[in-house]
Parts: C-alpha cells; sequence; structure tokens
C-alpha cells in the first residue's frame, strides 16, 4: 500500500514536470516551429515498417564501435572522481579540524 | 508473534528485521547499478544504435519511476528538513532535484521525437526541432548529473558492494 501510494504521487511529480515541458514548448512556439514536416514523418515511419529504411539498431550493440561508449565512460569516471576527491578532501580537513579543537 | 527462547528454530524479530533491510538495500544496490549502467549504454548512442537507444530510455523511465518510489521517504524527509541541515545534505537535494528534471525532461523528449519505437508500436509522435533541442541538452546535464550523484554516496556504494561481495546465502550479516 505505501509502495502504491509513494507511486502515485511519483507519478504525480513526473507528470507536473512533463506537463511544464510541454507549456515551455508551447510558449515557445509550439510543435509548429521549425517542425520536421507531418508527410516526411509520416513518409519516414511508412519506410521504416516496410523496411526501405533499415535500422541498424535492430541487431543489438555494434561491439565494434566503441569509442562512443568508452567517451561515455571516462567522462562519468572523471566526474566520480572529482566529486569523491573533493568529499575526501572535504572530510579529512573536518577531522582534523575536530582533532585540532579536542587536542 | 512470540519469537522467545522457546522456539529455537524461529528467527529472533531483530534478525528478521535486519535481513529485511539488507533485502531492501541489496535491491535498491541493483536497481541502481542497473540505471546507471543502463543510462552509460543509451547515452552511447553510436554503440546501441537507435532502436535500442529508444528502448532503454524507454526501460529508464520505468526503472526511474521504480527507483523515486522507492526513496520516496527520503525525499519527503529530506525536503522537510532542507531548512535546517547542514549544506551537504541541502547540495544532495539540489543535485537530486535537478537530475530529476533533467532525466523526466530528457526521457519524455525522448518519445516524443522516437524514430524508431514508437512508430514499430504504430504511433507517430509529432517530431519538433524544440523536443529535439531538449532532448539534446538534458542528455548532456544528465550525463553531468549521473556520476555526481552517484559518487555523492560512494561511501554507502562501496559500504554495500563490500557486504554483498562477503556476503553467503543462508548466512545472515
Amino acid at each position: 500500500m505505501k509502495f502504491l501510494r509513494h507511486l502515485t504521487a511519483v507519478v504525480l511529480a513526473v507528470a507536473v514536470i512533463v506537463g511544464l515541458g510541454m507549456l515551455w514548448a508551447h510558449a515557445s512556439g509550439g510543435p509548429g516551429r521549425g517542425q520536421a514536416p507531418v508527410h516526411e514523418a509520416l513518409l519516414r515511419t511508412e519506410q521504416i515498417k516496410t523496411g526501405v529504411i533499415r535500422v541498424h539498431s535492430g541487431n543489438g550493440f555494434r561491439l565494434a564501435d566503441t569509442g562512443d561508449l568508452i567517451r561515455t565512460c571516462e567522462i562519468e569516471a572523471a566526474l566520480a572522481a572529482v566529486v569523491i576527491t573533493v568529499s575526501v578532501i572535504r572530510r579529512r580537513r573536518r577531522r582534523m579540524r575536530r582533532t585540532a579543537a579536542t587536542a | 508473534m512470540n519469537a522467545g527462547p522457546t522456539t529455537p528454530l524461529a528467527d529472533p524479530p531483530v534478525t528478521a528485521s535486519r535481513r529485511r533491510i539488507l533485502a531492501r538495500t541489496r535491491l535498491d544496490f541493483l536497481l541502481d547499478a542497473l540505471l546507471l549502467v543502463a543510462y552509460t549504454l543509451a547515452y552511447s548512442l553510436g554503440f546501441t544504435g537507435i532502436a535500442l537507444h529508444e528502448w532503454l530510455g524507454t526501460g529508464l523511465g520505468v526503472a526511474l519511476l521504480v527507483h523515486l518510489t522507492l526513496h520516496w521517504d527520503w525525499v519527503i524527509r529530506t525536503t522537510r528538513k532542507l531548512f535546517s541541515r547542514g549544506s551537504r545534505e541541502r547540495f544532495v537535494w539540489l543535485v537530486n532535484l535537478l537530475l530529476l528534471l533533467s532525466m523526466t525532461l530528457c526521457i519524455a523528449s525522448g518519445i516524443l521525437i522516437s524514430e524508431v519505437a514508437l512508430p514499430q508500436l504504430g504511433i507517430t509522435p509529432p517530431a519538433s526541432s524544440f523536443w529535439r533541442q531538449m532532448h539534446g541538452t538534458t542528455a548532456t546535464l544528465t550525463l553531468i548529473l549521473v556520476p555526481i550523484h552517484a559518487a555523492l554516496r560512494w561511501r554507502w556504494i562501496v559500504g554495500v558492494a563490500r557486504r554483498s561481495a562477503a556476503w553467503r546465502p543462508g548466512r545472515s550479516r
């Protein structure tokens, strides 16, 4: 029951964010401005369905093309390393200050 | 429900509750790890290709809802104590709020500009440059916030990983 109550609250919060995003889109000119022609979109959909446009992703991961994945991992690792280093330094300083205060 | 010394086979209440907490911690840890891996893969469009990218993104949306639901207690507790707690907790709250906003908008815009997943289901989303731009910007912002979000809890991650590595089935620690 608690899980369902929390899930409802989360769905509401997410709906509010998406709603605000929609309002933003509307305020900045709506989906019409700079939009790809509807006919083009429909044509693309039809071409995907009939197999005229071949979408690579149906075959899954491109194991030979790992450059993109490695770059993402590098960015994440670098940012995490910075946060952890700052956290360790701050903790060490706090401990030193506490030790100095008690001494 | 008396689990006293006369019933030696039954778990004492403290152990049972501890076991429940450990199971919940393990669930949190696995789901968080799954979210991190899924986001890393989804962001690497060149590696996954468009269809897998879109399906991963949709799955991430569902996992994000579950993650938020599991931590909703923390959200309420921290929001209430926001003005009486230390600056670190306030910083964590702010990072989490930004991550919620950017990830939600990233997934929503991704659905709205879907080129493969939704058309495969017979739905044609209204493609717009606004949502394309929104998707790119929020994806980059999320890429910055995800590692910060994870790294802010690195002690918890290391603790759970250590305990999980030492854990043996049937043995409560």
